[in-house]
């Protein structure tokens, strides 16, 4: 059998924001952990630096909860793994659950890492291919690489769309000489 | 005041003219511990707000009781300049409880400073929300001293329409002398040691001395060739100190100059020259007697002079030390023309040229303060085309305090430069040069005494300088006016026809180029702007307006580098965190950006556009509320800010308030009627509001504002569309497609036009260019439109698809369902994506 294909890296999620299609809106929402190192915990996972990173140390699932004021949409969650720095740390297994609140999770993704070198992007989307309007997202790390009980992640991003309208219920425009004229600043 | 402070005081007046504050606050504080005068209290308050210090004036102050004018008046700045206006208020007018002075009562007390004092208390009145009362002081203040701007720009900004050409005259003699400062005229005069001569001219005026300050820096550089002046016991010219110079505690209400009689032996020793200059406007600064100089070092020609009312004319020989600060510009020659108003006569009065031709060439000593000439308007208007003629020996120079106002006389350095023709009488100059009188020089020797008829022509020349210089006032104050009434093409046009060494400065430019700004062309303002950075890169004023135009306009790359060099240059300045805080935005940082504009706001909490930029980011991250409060308080500090008011009307529209929205974009409209975006807005608001008829109304007048705004059109044609017009709405878009061929937006919108009209084909044509020119926008609702075109008609959607983009020969991207976007497309057919059967 040949092996399976490793997990290519994603683009730099810096490109994505400009673009100007999508925000990122961690900052919005409340971060917790099923557990974590002293030092290696929430502010090491979002603090866009790739050297840093959180450290789980219970039982598997390792769980990162992202809990936000209000119904959020969320289009792409974008997770930064990299198998060459973290070997048995990196998480092979992810699953990621929306819902309300702890009790009324439900699973609407699950992503199998194989040697990962970059970013993951994970569009969430609902059955109806739109993007997902939620209280909370649960990551839940669910096995790693050569079976590690604890998990390294470098970051998590995650972005919601940019609702263009200015003015209308249009989408966004795209040159530059409607945009001059969309708003006064 | 006693001979022993004359003296000292002439060395600490010398040290503020010289900046050297450590030095003047140190011996003004000896002063002040020696003689605990009201007069010495106020010199050393003067040193420490000069130094920057206004809180240890103040304290200094309050903690001694002020019963002059001048400390008062100083001591209200300090308030005001420490936000404690209610202070400042009770300082001047008697505060908000006690019973208030009326403007009569302070013009009395004040004298000479009722002008600044009005003016700020008619910005204390302002800003606690007293308009009525505050445009009244200043008013007042304007009619006191029609050579302040700063009361009619502050008039213009609250919303009052202040006459121009009412306000900038010079309606009697007695306001032209009382405009300037009751002080000794000075002269510097500026000598070849060859030439003697001493164009010493005192002024008087039927009334009044004209008095005005020389530029002391002439003198101080006489003296700085040689001795230092610091060195006060130096040399016997101490006895030069008049006394009666001293005696002014009083303001000096219209009084005589304080003239040191005394002065008339002249004794050209070594001289220092005493008096400050522009700085010395005080009323006590003729205290400072000037003392007549001798430049011991050739080429020096300046000198100031004293003058005794009796106007001899001290003749301090000049050693040909070279005169720096020649303040005068207008040479005698034809000075007459000068100020003649309406610039028509070109005559030159050959009088005084004689004089100044025969001081010869000794240019090194005769730096001109050089005003800026002014070429013939191209336009030929009548204009005041005054004819500065600057010779190089005699320029004796009057500073009065219109010059400092106005125009700080631009201090040429060593050699000459005279821009006019030595003798010349043929440039033009601007008026504005006219503080500089040249006055007529006598030949003096000592005790002479200049002729009157000299004087009086010297007054006249004095008299039309300042005259040319409310024209000039005049015609600016007109284009700011209506700037501020957002009549921007009347702006520019009346603006434009400025002469053009004026116009080519940062402060019009500025002005044209926020009036581009406010009519929606970005590229001619940015043009203008840039124009600006050009010619004077130190200006920070106007460069926020600029920041937002690279903003509109996307230039990502120019904006980052005006951001860089402005918070480099200035760190203090509101307007580099907003440019700072564009910058970041633009890159879709808006955490970054918002910093900026926080740090802009405390940089100063009294600056509307900061608070407006924060409110917008703060939209943009969908904190509405903070940007709720934030538009507030923009329009707390400035009530006529309409950005804000607009964005206050964008926050409603989000939350589909859609009559709130309104009211306020209706708000924004009055104060900035020819906006077509904020008609646009209201047009659609309207249309929210199913008031579709007065949507077209507000569109066409938008259209009709502003032909070349594409979004009025795209708004039109989608109302229509709604009203199902259909094919007037696509007659619109047609057109829109031939002015903005590559927005996505129209195409789409055709498309769903055509697709109501039934005609799939070119709907689908027009989704997919629509896809097409938007690649990465994602944009879910074209898809959609596809989409829901074809679930009903069709099987395969997606073959159809794929149909189409083989068809047509564009690059589409991602007509695969599950992709969000083009960047996703590798990783997710490498994730396993597994229905979890958890549900």
């Amino acid at each position: 059998m040949t092996t399976p294909n490793k997990t290519p890296p994603g683009a730099d999620p810096k490109q994505l924001e400009r673009t100007g299609t999508v925000r990122e809106i961690g900052s919005q929402a409340v971060w917790s952990l099923s557990s974590c190192k002293p030092g290696f915990g929430v502010d090491q996972l979002r603090d866009d630096n790739l050297e840093t990173y959180w450290q789980s140390d219970g039982s598997q699932p390792h769980l990162v909860n992202i809990q936000f004021r209000r119904k959020t949409t969320v289009k792409t969650l974008c997770i930064y793994a990299d198998y060459k720095s973290d070997e048995s740390y990196t998480p092979s297994k992810i699953s990621v659950r929306v819902g309300n609140n702890f009790h009324n999770l439900q699973e609407i993704r699950q992503l199998e890492l194989v040697e990962p070198s970059g970013w993951i992007h994970v569009p969430l989307t609902d059955t109806h291919k739109k993007p997902i309007r939620t209280f909370m997202i649960q990551i839940a790390v669910l096995a790693n690489h050569q079976n590690g009980r604890d998990t390294h992640m470098r970051q998590i991003k995650v972005y919601t769309p940019v609702e263009e309208s200015s003015i209308g219920k249009f989408p966004r425009c795209t040159t530059v000489d409607f945009m001059m004229y969309r708003s006064i600043r | 005041m006693t001979v022993l402070q004359e003296p000292v005081q002439a060395a600490i007046w010398q040290a503020l003219n010289h900046y050297a504050y450590r030095d003047a606050v140190f011996l003004a504080e000896r002063l002040y511990a020696e003689v605990h005068s009201e007069e010495a209290l106020f010199l050393l308050a003067t040193c420490y707000y000069r130094s920057g210090k206004a809180y240890k004036a103040y304290r200094l102050l309050k903690g001694h009781s002020c019963t002059t004018p001048q400390c008062k008046y100083l001591l209200a700045k300090c308030c005001v300049d420490l936000s404690k206006l209610a202070e400042g208020e009770q300082i001047l007018s008697g505060g908000v409880l006690n019973k208030q002075k009326s403007h009569d009562d302070i013009v009395m007390e004040f004298g000479d400073s009722a002008c600044f004092t009005l003016s700020l208390l008619g910005h204390v009145y302002c800003k606690t929300d007293r308009l009525a009362k505050g445009s009244e002081c200043y008013q007042k203040s304007l009619s006191l001293n029609p050579f302040l701007w700063s009361p009619f720009e502050s008039l213009c900004e609250i919303g009052e329409k202040p006459d121009p050409d009412q306000t900038f005259k010079l309606t009697s003699l007695q306001n032209f002398s009382s405009c300037l400062p009751n002080t000794c005229t000075t002269v510097v005069s500026n000598h070849n040691i060859s030439h003697r001569q001493p164009e010493s001219v005192l002024m008087e005026t039927p009334q009044d001395t004209i008095v005005s300050f020389a530029q002391e820096l002439n003198r101080i550089n006489l003296e700085s060739s040689n001795s230092k002046y610091s060195s006060l016991n130096s040399d016997s010219s101490m006895s030069y100190i008049d006394s009666a110079v001293i005696s002014s505690d009083s303001v000096p209400l219209g009084s005589g100059t304080a003239i040191l009689s005394k002065q008339a032996q002249n004794k050209p020793k070594t001289g220092r020259s005493l008096l400050g200059g522009p700085a010395a406007l005080s009323p006590l600064t003729p205290s400072f007697g000037i003392l007549p100089l001798e430049t011991p070092s050739p080429g020096d020609g300046s000198y100031l002079q004293n003058y005794t009312n009796s106007s001899s004319v001290i003749d301090v020989p000049s050693t040909g030390a070279p005169s720096k600060k020649t303040v005068s510009r207008i040479s005698q020659a034809g000075t007459k023309s000068v100020f003649s108003q309406s610039g028509n006569s070109r005559e030159v009065t050959p009088v005084l040229v004689a004089q100044t031709q025969s001081s010869g060439p000794q240019t090194s000593t005769t730096p001109q303060v050089l005003s800026p000439t002014i070429a013939a308007p191209p336009n030929a208007l009548p204009r005041r085309s005054s004819r500065l003629f600057t010779s190089d020996s005699s320029t004796t120079k009057e500073n009065s305090k219109k010059l400092k106002m106005k125009f700080p006389p631009k201090i040429p350095n060593r050699k000459t430069k005279s821009k006019t023709n030595k003798g010349g009488i043929t440039q033009p100059n601007l008026n504005d040069s006219l503080e500089i009188t040249k006055l007529d020089s006598s030949i003096i020797s000592e005790g002479k005494i200049s002729t009157v008829a000299p004087q009086i022509q010297a007054f006249t020349l004095q008299k039309a300088a300042a005259e040319g210089l409310m024209s000039l006032l005049r015609d600016m104050g007109k284009g700011y006016l209506a700037l501020c009434s957002y009549n921007c093409k009347e702006a520019i046009n009346i603006l434009s026809h400025l002469p053009s060494h004026h116009y080519n400065t940062g402060w019009v430019l500025c002005q044209i180029g926020r009036a581009y700004f406010e009519l929606a062309e970005y590229m001619q303002a940015e043009r203008i702007f840039s124009e600006v950075r050009r010619i004077e890169n130190y200006r920070v004023e106007g460069m926020e307006i600029y920041s937002t135009t690279l903003w509109h306009l996307q230039k990502d790359v120019a904006l980052s580098v005006l951001s860089k060099d402005l918070t480099d240059m200035d760190k203090n300045s509101p307007e580099a965190w907003c440019a700072a805080g564009n910058c970041f935005s633009l890159q879709r940082e808006h955490d970054i950006a918002i910093k900026f504009f926080q740090r802009a706001i405390q940089v100063d909490p009294n600056y509307a556009y900061a608070y407006t930029l924060l409110g917008h980011e703060f939209v943009l991250t969908e904190e509405l509320d903070k940007a709720l409060a934030c538009f507030r308080n923009a329009i707390r500090v400035n009530p006529r800010h309409y950005n804000a008011w607009y964005g206050l009307g964008m926050i409603y529209y989000k939350q589909e308030k859609f009559s709130l929205a309104e009211m306020h974009f209706q708000k924004a409209l009055d104060i900035n009627p020819q906006s077509s975006v904020l008609l646009c807005h209201i047009g659609v608001v309207q249309h929210a509001l199913k008031k579709s008829e007065k949507a077209l109304d507000t569109l066409n007048k938008a259209i009709n504002i502003d032909p070349k705004n594409p979004l009025c059109k795209f708004h039109r044609a989608s109302v229509l569309f709604a009203n199902e017009k259909y094919k007037s709405a696509l007659q619109e878009l047609e057109e829109l497609k031939q002015i903005v061929p590559k927005e996505s937006l129209v195409y789409f919108l055709i498309g769903k036009v055509y697709k109501k009209l039934g005609q799939t084909h070119l709907a689908l044509m027009n989704f997919s260019w629509a896809m097409d020119l938007d690649p990465k926008g994602a944009n879910n609702q074209i898809k959609e439109a596809i989409d829901k075109r074809y679930l009903p008609d069709d099987e395969e959607p997606i073959t159809r698809e794929e149909q189409i983009s083989e068809c047509y020969p564009y690059e589409s991207v991602g007509t695969d369902e599950s992709q969000e976007s083009s960047m996703t497309d590798a990783d997710d057919t490498q994730l396993h994506a597994v229905e979890s059967d958890e549900f």
